[in-house]
């Protein structure tokens, strides 16, 4: 059967809600339609049941309780909900965070927004290979230190960080790590007990569930104290008040449930396609840099730079082929590299090339054929035309 | 991430550009004109050729950039053709912009495409002046 046009490769932007999931949310827009707050009718009854068996899902997938899931309007809200209320519960201990400079902008921004408002904060670089090295890691970590943010794996580069490590270097001094576990969930084990974090963020659209809703793991034993940031009706015991969103909450568990059991095995069919990619793109091209670690790496993720090409460029030459993303955007013709690309010590000029490939629960072996297929084509044509090969740099 | 939404004219464009390529800079009846730079992200190269009526007969482009700085390259190198040297630059990035529907953060690619093309026809006269 022919592959769908365009090919989907872009899953670490999103991913299509699986219908198995669509499916279970379905009634819970107008016949469990009850809210879940509603305690005095079964209509109500019902909604918190769905609720409370799909944080029981949700913890299922990471090894924590359910009384340890807090429902959330996404990751960015779990990030902000978790970094700026560890920060102001723990105010009196201090107000230094230590973060990453790969993490992504719903890190980076809440931390830059918690400098204005008189923190301290150190963004601790990457190795060339994208990881966090401990040793350096560890000497950021200050008397006054709080909290520190290390995402589990990266959203361009798809490298994943040595978490666990991190956590020990953080307790060994009272701070507490929060994890962006926004591209790892339900792709590659997370357990929050093995990584030892304290607070952990995860979104439902980035594993075949419904955009607009996400959860924060807030440990309980040793119990982490939140200042809630959004007040003004008690829900979820107090630490994010509005009406749940039962029909996202309910397929935000049923992604959780159905990424636990099929994770295993799709991990594996992935890495072998993501693998196939590489091998495609350099027998068509040579020489195809990929940026960041390849072992440390989450299977479904290939990032490369296309020496000569702008990634942008190459989106749109692609896009009736194959749906990919690059890692820059340009604007007024004064162009922001990545910030990833950036601390991984690469040049502008290296940035320009880079694009991220996403595979996914329905990518093919001809998919990724035709994929490659068209990515050489357009990549040969991109160099044929740049002024780089003359070799007169401007 | 973002991506930007273009029209129809840059799309077909950026697939399929006309006259995109390169001649020796020392040929005859070649001038030469460059802006930007790879490390800025964006980088045109332009080339007009003059024929015996002193006007341009043919044109040439390389460009290092996004899908906006490709199409303004090649319609600009579309433009040229027929036009003398002297005119090129009446050609205002504003008309560039307009014609290919560009959106509002891409109107410096235009911008690019026509100080190429200015260089181009002042690389012509130079060497024309200087042959004497």
């Amino acid at each position: 059967m022919a592959s769908a046009r365009p090919i989907y490769l872009d899953h670490h932007a999103t991913t299509p809600v699986d219908p198995r999931v669509l499916e279970q949310m379905l009634p819970y827009f107008n016949q469990i339609f009850g809210n879940a707050s509603s305690r005095q009718h079964a209509f109500g009854w019902r909604a918190d049941e769905a609720v409370e068996r799909a944080r029981q899902q949700v913890a299922q997938l990471i090894g924590a309780r359910a009384k340890e899931i807090v429902f959330t309007s996404g990751a960015t809200e779990a990030n902000s909900l978790a970094i700026r209320g560890a920060v102001a519960a723990r105010r009196s201990l201090g107000a230094h965070v230590v973060t990453v400079t790969t993490e992504h902008k719903a890190v980076l921004d809440v931390c830059a927004s918690l400098e204005r408002e008189g923190c301290t904060v150190t963004r601790v670089p990457v190795e060339g290979d994208g990881r966090v090295d401990l040793d350096r890691f560890a000497a950021a970590l200050r008397p006054d230190t709080v909290l520190a943010s290390v995402m589990i794996a990266n959203n361009e580069i798809g490298v994943v960080q040595p978490v666990a490590d991190l956590a020990r270097a953080c307790h060994a001094r009272g701070v507490w790590l929060h994890t962006d576990a926004v591209q790892a969930a339900g792709h590659v084990p997370v357990d929050v007990n093995a990584l030892d974090v304290d607070l952990a963020s995860f979104s439902a659209h980035k594993m075949y569930g419904p955009k607009g809703v996400g959860a924060l793991y807030v440990r309980r034993t040793p119990k982490v104290e939140l200042v809630p940031q959004l007040v003004g009706g008690g829900q979820e015991r107090g630490l994010r008040a509005g009406t749940l969103n039962v029909p996202g909450i309910v397929g935000l568990g049923a992604a959780a449930a159905i990424g636990r059991a099929e994770m295993a095995a799709e991990a594996g069919r992935v890495a072998g396609l993501r693998d196939r990619l590489l091998e495609a793109l350099r027998r068509g091209l040579g020489d195809v840099t990929v940026n960041g670690s390849q072992t440390f790496r989450l299977p479904h993720n290939l990032h490369v730079a296309f020496e000569g090409v702008d990634g942008e460029a190459l989106m749109t030459s692609l896009a009736d082929d194959v749906a990919v993303s690059s890692g820059s955007a340009c604007a007024s013709g004064s162009r922001e590299p990545s910030h990833v690309m950036t601390a991984l010590g690469r040049t502008a000029a290296d940035s320009w090339g880079a694009v991220r490939f996403g595979l996914g629960r329905s990518t093919t072996a001809e998919d990724i054929d035709t994929a490659a297929a068209r990515v050489c084509e357009h990549v040969s044509r991109l160099r044929a035309m740049s002024p780089v090969a003359l070799g007169t740099r401007a | 991430m973002t991506a930007t939404a273009y029209s129809e004219a840059v799309r077909e464009r950026c697939r399929e550009p006309r006259r995109a390529g390169a001649w020796p800079e020392d040929d005859r009846g070649v001038g030469t004109g460059s802006a930007g730079s790879l490390d800025a992200g964006a980088w045109t190269r332009l080339q007009v050729h003059v024929a015996a009526d002193g006007r341009i007969d043919d044109t040439r482009f390389k460009v290092f950039g996004c899908s906006a700085a490709i199409a303004c390259a090649s319609f600009v190198a579309d433009r040229l053709v027929g036009a003398l040297p002297g005119e090129v630059p009446a050609l205002a990035a504003a008309d560039v912009a307009a014609a290919l529907d560009l959106p509002g953060d891409k109107h410096a690619m235009a911008a690019l495409a026509t100080e190429a093309a200015r260089g181009a026809a002042e690389d012509w006269e130079r060497k024309t002046a200087a042959r004497g």
